[in-house]
């Protein structure tokens, strides 16, 4: 049988027409396992659509099935012939005593998707919701949402018969799609169509026990966006879904964690919490090491909000995140992240060694985001500075070339002086920066190495000279890098005024003429500045601020207040994403949290949650004030409480423009 | 739901297209086959979004199979879900999944496709169930087969006992178990442990006749801490977790740890478990690599099996990592043989059986070509795969399993353990 033949000649088409129409059965049904295969390279052969149909007199079920899948390919095409299928289907439906030819006529029914046949519809599928056969209902009651998509407007008659279902339906399969069902419609419609009461919810919880996976899934994610009206019908629903942690699916898994955490929040009992935690966090490893590395990777993307609002789950088990030589990039990205995420002043050492392997990689992506999360490290934990600065320097005495991790390497050095100026002195890591210099070829990397220059001139060998380099070639630099230029260069002008004064004019000609109006702004205000008085330049460029405490950064992906939202939906796309639902989908209607108070889980030697949180806080201020600094002028970070200071420094500098 | 499913070859072209919802178009797969398959972006990561429309893959050998979705699903579920696809198709093609099979068998993939997702909604996934009603050149005519036999499916498919359909005979009645363990073991350059961990599985094969009710138990430390009479000597394991096929009753381990089941026919999964503590690692790893001169580099490595010495661990393989400009490799063993491979860049020691409580060693001596001198090379960890019958690393055992059934039947059971290693690796 020809699969990937040419396009349908008109030949071709003409003998499937005389094949289709011939008197032989075989020749029959070999005629529309053809026609199904050019439907499937996407030839279109809905010409032939009159002849398939008058195929289904015979009681073939094969046959059948593949005349309903050209059916449904092609009914929106030719609807007016697809009028005729419906006495086909309205007959399989009431007459066949083959549960499964009902079921087969019922499903096919609903996708045929022309709205007009809908009306036809509605009264054989009131039939099979309410069928003897469980697998006919169920297959109905997913009929619904097709029909619903279609033409909402002939609905409301079967949502109040599922809502009746709903209450007196006892087979767990069956409920499992019917509560599946009836979220579907309630995406697409935007209403509740779904009404609780206790009574439903313990039949829920039973089909759980009882339905294949997929309905597991089904109800546990359901429950997981039920708010329960107290502790005790939380317990109770938690105590209902913990076997599903030992279920082999991992998505049943997923789902069963999903809910017990989501029910923590409703849990009096603080000795419970604690107990049920330590139940949960074997569950969830064994998921990281599940031999499905996709499966794996949506897992890890949903830790970092595991982590943000469950540090206890995790507490003592960074090695878990340890990347794996064989495995894909994408999973090590993903564990190097949250490796960063999970590191604090105990684990830091451990985690610093286990990066110091990953540097050998061959991948230099790999290698430079390990570069940066070393960085990361260093900047967050004071402890950590010291060794993750020799990890850094050890590395670069070993470059030989501009490669992509030389240049995080520079930009993670720039902000590591920055936090802690004194670092320079640190087994000579300035000389060995220093000799790298030449290799960074991004602007951002060069940027750094400009700030290098002009930050510790004075401890750099020919440190003029290199500037003059610099500004030889300031034309061609990127804005980030001529802005750079500008500030290091006049504070190299302050600490040799003599040998830089060429310098210095060369630069303003070269520069007062840009064409990006923050350099030409910039140079300008240098200008004046040098030309009026340089002891101001000298408040503004020169900082000797020693060691900045407030440089923590924040590691938290997720807004406090969203965290229990985005619990709700952990596994899903969006989720994977990092974003709430209504992020990323534009139908979706914003939900509001209504519990006032998030809760975080910590282990028990660590500080009160709510100082921990206003100190996040307070933190998350000071960086965006910081980083608004830097966005600005670039006036090297001063400190915070140098503010004052600064402001009056910025209304002088006004006055005197 | 899921939108679309489509298997696509890796030249980007798709062989299978199904619909299940109307909001994606045909063109959008095909700009997405060109656009990431073609040019292997797809790699990056399983999980792509361009313009509100998630495309979701998995690779099975050459060939991808892609859920499309515009909603917010769950997407471990649709991965898990195309994989179980995968090991249906799989199941209909003797194991295989490929272009050619795929081509043959379009009819019989669109007609499971038909019946593994409705609205794009996961119904039934179970091969075993699936094969009960869907087979290879249609079914038998309906005239043949009584109307009854279809309810009685419905009926197993729709009720709690979906795996196992009734009325099953056998003259004799069998049980194999499996018990396989894989070790993944990281030792760091200075030889500390840094990760050992067992993650094994029960495989099954039951021949049983009837509905049989089975019980199985394990020396797991925190179900005989329950039975006083055990002894302190014995006192089992620790077992971190267990996850189950479905036909183990969860609610039931979940109250007093016991594992009861109605098997399916036929071979299944029973379960799968992870262990991390008190793992007997089987084999002690030393190497040095020393450089003799600028071209020449020598590379000692001692193996000792620390297992049992009535035990023999069989198929070993060291793959002890040589630069990339390794021209020339002499080895010396004291077992086994080794040979340079150069598309692994490794020597590969292998020795056929190895007695427990044996030491044995390796002597390379490599020369190198004298390209990429200037490079320093960064050595990968050493690798190691062995298989060692009727061993566990973890100690784990199985202590009993009982078949509980209304005929009341002698069933003869089989029992093997074998350990193997997983992610072994010593870091240099």
């Amino acid at each position: 049988m020809a699969y990937f033949g040419n396009n349908p000649q008109r030949g071709e088409l003409q003998e499937l027409y005389a094949d289709l129409n011939d008197l032989n059965f075989e020749k029959k049904k070999e005629a529309v396992k053809k026609v199904i295969a050019y439907m499937t390279v996407g030839k279109d052969v809905s010409d032939l659509f009159q002849s398939v149909i008058k195929c289904l007199e015979f009681n073939d079920i094969e046959m059948k099935k593949l005349i309903y899948l050209y059916i449904v390919n092609y009914s929106r095409q030719k609807p007016d012939d697809a009028i005729m299928v419906i006495q086909n289907f309205r007959k399989d439906v009431r007459k066949s005593e083959n549960p499964l030819v009902r079921a087969l006529a019922i499903r096919t029914f609903g996708c045929l998707r022309v709205p007009k046949l809908n009306e036809y519809l509605i009264e054989p599928l009131k039939d099979c919701i309410q069928d003897d056969d469980p697998y006919v209902r169920k297959t109905a009651v997913l009929c619904v949402p097709k029909v619903y998509e279609v033409s909402p407007e002939i609905c409301p008659p079967l949502l109040e018969i599922l809502q009746k279902l709903l209450e007196k339906e006892s087979n767990a399969l069956v409920l499992a799609n019917l509560i599946q069902s009836m979220r579907e419609i309630e995406v697409v419609s935007g209403k509740q169509i779904i009404n609780l009461n206790q009574k439903i919810i313990q039949k829920l919880l039973l089909a759980v026990d009882e339905c294949i996976e997929w309905g597991q899934i089904f109800i546990l994610d359901y429950l997981a966006t039920y708010n329960p009206q107290d502790s005790k019908q939380a317990e109770v629903i938690i105590e209902r879904t913990l076997p599903r942690l030992s279920h082999i699916n991992p998505t049943v898994t997923f789902c069963a964690v999903k809910v017990i955490l989501k029910y923590l929040d409703f849990l009096d009992n603080g000795e419970l919490v604690k107990n049920l935690c330590k139940k949960v966090a074997p569950s969830l490893i064994s998921l990281l090491s599940w031999n499905q590395p996709e499966v794996q990777y949506t897992i890890l993307r949903n830790i970092s909000l595991i982590l943000q609002k469950f540090p206890i789950l995790f507490e003592n088990d960074v090695k878990v995140f340890f990347c794996s030589f064989n495995e894909p990039y994408y999973i090590k990205y993903e564990k190097l992240d949250i490796m960063v995420r999970i590191c604090d002043s105990k684990n830091f050492a451990q985690v610093l060694n286990e990066l110091l392997i990953y540097l050998n990689e061959a991948d230099p992506h790999f290698v430079r985001k390990t570069i940066k999360s070393i960085g990361k490290i260093a900047i967050t934990y004071d402890k950590a500075l010291d060794k993750a600065v020799s990890i850094l320097v050890e590395f670069a005495k070993n470059i030989q070339s501009p490669t992509e991790p030389v240049q995080e390497l520079l930009i993670q050095m720039q902000l590591i002086y920055k936090k802690s100026k004194q670092m320079y002195k640190h087994e000579d890591s300035l000389k060995v920066i220093y000799s790298i210099i030449d290799y960074a070829n991004e602007s951002e990397s060069k940027s750094a190495c400009a700030w290098i220059v002009g930050e510790f001139g004075e401890f750099i060998p020919k440190s003029v000279e290199k500037m003059k380099e610099y500004i030889d070639n300031f034309q061609m630099e990127d804005r980030l890098v001529q802005l750079q230029l500008l500030t290091s260069a006049v504070q190299l002008y302050l600490k040799y005024p003599s040998q830089c004064s060429a310098l210095i004019q060369q630069l303003i000609v070269s520069a007062k003429d840009s064409f990006n109006p923050d350099v030409r702004d910039r140079t300008y205000i240098y200008w004046r500045l040098l030309s009026t008085d340089p002891e101001i330049v000298k408040n503004l460029v020169c900082f000797n601020s020693g060691t900045f405490s407030n440089f923590s950064k924040d590691l938290r992906l997720w807004e406090t207040q969203d965290l229990v939202l985005a619990l709700e939906n952990m596994g899903s796309i969006s989720n994977l994403f990092h974003k709430l639902p209504h992020q990323l989908y534009k139908n979706i209607k914003i939900k509001v949290n209504n519990q006032q108070e998030v809760k975080i889980y910590k282990g028990e030697e660590k500080p009160e949650t709510q100082v921990k949180e206003q100190q996040d806080e307070n933190q998350q201020n000071i960086q965006k004030e910081q980083q608004q600094d830097i966005d600005l002028l670039n006036f090297d970070d001063p400190p915070v409480n140098n503010n004052k200071n600064n402001n009056s420094n910025k209304t002088d500098l006004f006055e005197l423009i | 739901m899921i939108s679309s499913l489509s298997f696509i070859n890796q030249k980007g072209e798709i062989l299978i297209y199904r619909v299940y919802k109307d909001d994606i178009s045909r063109s959008e797969i095909t700009q997405f086959c060109a656009k990431m398959i073609a040019t292997k972006e797809n790699k990056e990561s399983p999980i792509i979004n361009i313009d509100q429309t998630s495309f979701i893959h998995i690779s099975i050998k050459d060939i991808i199979i892609l859920a499309t979705t515009k909603t917010d699903v769950n997407v471990a579920m649709v991965l898990e879900f195309l994989y179980q696809l995968s090991k249906i198709c799989k199941s209909y093609f003797q194991g295989i999944l490929d272009e050619n099979c795929i081509k043959k068998s379009f009819v019989l993939i669109y007609e499971i496709l038909d019946e593994v997702l409705d609205y794009g909604i996961p119904q039934i996934a179970d091969p075993n169930l699936l094969q009960k009603f869907i087979q290879e050149g249609g079914m038998q005519q309906e005239a043949t087969i009584s109307i009854d036999k279809f309810r009685s499916l419905t009926g197993t498919i729709t009720g709690a006992v979906s795996w196992r359909p009734p009325g099953l005979h056998y003259d004799k009645n069998e049980l194999y178990l499996d018990i396989i363990e894989s070790v993944n073991l990281l030792i760091s350059a200075k030889d500390t442990v840094l990760r050992a961990e067992v993650v094994g599985s029960i495989e099954l094969k039951s021949k049983l006749t009837g509905m049989p009710e089975c019980q199985i138990g394990m020396n797991d430390k925190l179900l005989m801490g329950k039975q006083a009479r055990m002894t302190k000597q014995n006192g089992g394991i620790v077992i971190d977790d267990m996850k189950f096929h479905p036909c183990v009753g969860l609610p039931k381990f979940e109250k007093d740890r016991t594992i009861t089941f109605i098997p399916p026919d036929g071979h299944f999964q029973l379960m799968s478990y992870r262990i991390s503590e008190n793992i007997n690692i089987p084999f002690k790893v030393n190497v040095f690599y020393s450089e003799i001169s600028e071209n020449k580099l020598e590379i000692r490595l001692k193996i000792k099996s620390i297992y049992d010495k009535n035990v023999y661990g069989t198929n070993i393989a060291v793959k002890v990592p040589v630069p990339k400009n390794t021209v020339n490799v002499v080895s010396a063993t004291g077992l086994g043989k080794a040979k340079h491979e150069i598309e692994e860049q490794s020597v590969i020691w292998r020795i056929k059986k190895l007695q427990g409580d044996v030491e044995t060693s390796l002597r390379c001596e490599i020369s190198l070509g004298a390209t990429n001198r200037d490079q320093t090379w960064s050595k990968p960890p050493l690798k190691m795969e062995f298989q060692i019958p009727m061993f566990t690393s973890s100690g784990f055992r199985v202590r009993f399993l009982k078949v509980m059934e209304k005929g009341a039947y002698k069933t003869n059971k089989w029992i093997r353990y074998l350990t193997r290693g997983g992610d072994y690796l010593h870091r240099l």
